[in-house]
């Protein structure tokens, strides 16, 4: 008897055993706005790309919900000196195709991406790498040309490991026909424009994945994709615009989920040719002249949060004391009069038509606060391609809207092209700014890097170079069919960890 | 007539040959695809090489030379974006283009038709009035709108089909629905008054007169006699759809041309939208030739002319 209940009791742990740790089950879609560009990582320059190469790939260091690098490839570092990184590899991680991953795969990697011939879109943020060293078969070294403290933000950024041997033998062009990695999912197929079919990759390092596919799906129109997850077709839709959310919080089985964006929206100062907007005063002006909170509130239906200067939170280096401009249309009309355009003035303001949420409106609304404080304004709505030509080629007038993602999540990335000469987008700079920044981009220690970032950014936020606005938020539809998806401010997802 | 056909084909090569070299002139106008393919950080090296990889760095003269001879062999060439050849996405695309577009005219079709015909011959009654109000409804409501209306109520309220995606007949149905509206209704316009002229014809009346049964009249004599019109105008709206149906394919995440046409103007993609504006008109010329000389076969008259 006591036999009995003991085999019973087994087979009953066997049978909860199995279903709560049992094989990954069921097809979890999701439909993004826009489409993958191609499979292979070099040609790759969008979120939708890197969001494919996510579930495919492994990378040495991946950024947390926080923008902090978290080993996943990489086990450890250590800085031997200014220039030398030593990295230890995870023992035992698999490809795809059953190969283990060693230093050599990793060198390769990082070789190819650094390479010109490859042509990467993402090379330029890898140009501070001088060199990789195997030193065995789960360690590397990383010489880079100068002191970089952006080293492994980079590594996390789009650095996918591949299999050397398999890739060379092959060829790039082969290769990604049928990509193989060692990410929570393999890859199956890819019909462009229609979906992208991934398996689950059951001998994962990092725990298999909850579903058995993954079904990634360009669907560019948002309430189409609101329909697909309405009618349970999809498991997660992204970039939902703010005015659709009230029409997702009253649908049942969905449920909304928000999160502060790293894109940040200002207007751009034309600081360089001659004129009023030389005047900190005319600049200081033109910050407090607009109402932030009316914007965010009006047009954007409440997604955006003010800003003081060009950086989030998830930027490293981001002083979270400064506070931003207030609305004050005296202090504005004030500050004018002191710079002696007490009768008002005339700008050029420029805005991409289409390319941000809601770009023309917010514009116009500025223009509206402007006018209110006696700045007359002469609004240019322009196509984003020949926008961002007249921006780079610095023939952009008076000032301008645009927004910046950066995707190191590092002031560096948010202050280096804008404010130091030698960038295409800077419209400002003073050589002690430029100074600063240069050197905290050269400087190892945190806590001295922060200081000079907070310095910086009290400059930045004094001298106003920018108008400060807003940072987005962004929306994302999730069927109360799965749990455990994770929103992230840089529009990235994981989903081996989602189940169904 | 085979002298006609001759000359229609001169005429329809000399078309696509004026469209290469203005989709060529067109897009080197429109602005510079570097910025685009860069990103933010690249150094001034960085963008002087793609500029010269790409060859936008040479006079245009001889870029259009090199393109000219390229297009004659179906090469459009790479495309910045994707970096594959331009044809190839392109052809990609076709099927999916081609399946919408027969539907949608299939579709059109069978709701013109017997609306035209109806409302021809109960004119000034109701059904005539009910007729024509649904075909300016059709006409004036935006793809956009219909579209998105379909999706709400036939797949979210009723569940028959899926909202979006690439797909056999369940999928196409609400995509060529949406199309087939706003055809329909020119075409059942057109269908309509087309009839009418043919019905105060002296042979319709003599028919009548001999006491042919009414049906037969329309079927027979009536019909025959407007199926020019409306081939006509059911291939136009064919070789329109074939080029891409922009909008509705957005709606419907549906993989044809119309949308890659869309993602190749937004990102400056020269070879994608030369190939696929090229390979439109080449559609909509080829198609308009065909019907040429469908006329000529079935009308004696327009190859005489």
């Amino acid at each position: 008897m006591k036999k009995i209940a003991l085999l019973l009791l087994t087979l009953g742990m066997v049978f909860v055993a199995g279903v709560c740790f049992g094989q990954p089950k069921g097809d979890l879609v999701v439909c993004q706005a826009a489409e993958v560009n191609a499979l292979d990582t070099a040609k790759h320059n969008s979120i939708t790309d890197i969001n494919y190469a996510n579930e495919v790939f492994d990378m040495l260091y991946y950024r947390d919900g926080q923008g902090i690098p978290q080993p996943r490839l990489a086990l450890s570092h250590k800085v031997i000196d200014d220039t030398t990184w030593e990295f230890k590899l995870r023992k035992g991680v698999k490809f795809h195709n059953g190969i283990v991953m060693t230093a050599k795969d990793v060198k390769f990697s990082i070789d190819r991406m650094t390479d010109p011939q490859t042509k990467a879109f993402f090379a330029p943020y890898y140009t501070t790498i001088k060199e990789v060293k195997v030193v065995d078969d789960s360690t590397i070294q990383i010489m880079t040309k100068g002191p970089d403290p952006l080293l492994l933000k980079r590594l996390s950024m789009n650095l996918y490991v591949f299999p050397s041997d398999l890739l060379k033998e092959k060829g790039a062009e082969t290769f990604f026909q049928n990509p193989v990695g060692t990410g929570p999912f393999k890859f199956v197929s890819w019909t462009r424009n229609d979906r992208m079919i991934l398996e689950a990759n059951e001998g994962y390092w990092d725990g298999a994945p909850k579903v058995k596919r993954l079904i990634i799906r360009p669907v560019p129109e948002a309430a189409t994709r609101l329909a697909e997850l309405q009618t349970g077709n999809a498991d997660i839709i992204t970039n939902i615009p703010p005015f659709l959310v009230p029409q997702m919080k009253v649908s049942p089985n969905v449920t909304v989920q928000s999160i502060p964006s790293g894109r940040v929206m200002f207007l751009y100062i034309n600081c360089l040719a001659e004129g009023p907007l030389k005047n900190k005063k005319i600049r200081q002006a033109l910050n407090y002249a607009v109402d932030k909170k009316a914007i965010i509130d009006n047009i954007l239906t409440g997604s955006g949060i003010p800003m003081a200067v060009n950086l989030t939170p998830y930027h490293f280096g981001y002083d979270p004391s400064l506070k931003p401009y207030p609305y004050d249309p005296g202090m504005a009309k004030k500050l004018l009069a002191e710079a002696g355009y007490a009768k008002g003035l005339k700008l050029v303001f420029n805005t991409p038509s289409g390319r941000y949420l809601l770009d023309k409106e917010v514009s116009q609304a500025i223009a509206g606060m402007y006018n209110a404080v006696g700045i007359e304004t002469d609004m240019k709505a322009h196509e984003w391609g020949s926008y961002t030509q007249i921006l780079t080629a610095k023939r952009l007038q008076d000032i301008g809207f645009i927004g910046w993602g950066n995707t190191l999540h590092d002031a560096d990335g948010n202050f280096q092209p804008y404010f130091t000469p030698e960038s295409v987008f800077s419209y400002y700079s003073t050589p002690p700014l430029a100074d600063k920044i240069n050197k905290a981009r050269t400087t190892l220690d945190e806590k001295k890097r922060f200081e000079l970032y907070k310095e910086i950014q009290k400059e930045v936020y004094e001298e106003a170079p920018l108008v400060f606005l807003y940072q987005q938020i962004d929306h994302y539809g999730v069927s109360k069919k799965i749990s455990g998806f994770q929103v992230r401010g840089d529009e990235q997802f994981v989903l081996y960890k989602v189940s169904k | 007539m085979g002298a006609y056909i001759v000359r229609r084909l001169l005429q329809s090569i000399i078309v696509i040959f004026g469209v290469i070299i203005i989709t060529f002139v067109i897009s080197r106008v429109l602005g510079d695809p570097v910025t685009l393919l860069l990103p933010p950080e690249a150094t001034p090296e960085q963008r002087a090489y793609l500029t010269r990889d790409l060859g936008l760095d040479r006079p245009l003269y001889i870029q259009l030379v090199v393109y000219v001879g390229k297009v004659l062999k179906g090469d459009f060439g790479q495309s910045f974006r994707h970096q594959e050849p331009a044809m190839k996405l392109l052809l990609d695309r076709v099927p999916a283009s081609l399946y919408l577009s027969l539907i949608a005219t299939l579709i059109s079709v069978c709701i013109a038709l017997p609306l035209g015909i109806i409302s021809a011959i109960k004119r000034g009654t109701i059904f005539d009035q009910v007729g024509m109000t649904l075909a300016l409804l059709g006409q004036s409501i935006p793809a956009f709108w219909a579209g998105i209306m379909l999706i709400l109520l036939f797949a979210v309220q009723l569940g028959w089909f899926p909202p979006s995606g690439y797909g056999g007949l369940k999928h196409v149905i609400l995509p060529a629905l949406t199309l087939a509206l706003f055809f329909s209704a020119a075409t059942a316009r057109l269908t309509r008054s087309s009839i009418l002229d043919v019905l105060d014809m002296d042979y319709v009346r003599y028919a009548r007169l001999k006491g042919v049964p009414e049906f037969v009249v329309i079927m027979r004599h009536v019909l025959r006699n407007t199926f020019i019109t409306i081939l006509n105008i059911v291939a136009l709206q064919l070789g329109l759809l074939l080029g891409g149906a922009v909008i509705t394919e957005f709606i419907f995440s549906w993989p044809g041309i119309g949308r890659l046409s869309l993602d190749a103007i937004y990102n400056r993609d020269y070879p994608v939208i030369q190939a696929t504006v090229v390979v439109a008109a080449s559609f909509f010329v080829v198609i308009n030739l065909l019907v040429d000389i469908i006329y000529s076969a079935t009308d004696p008259r327009v190859s005489r002319k």
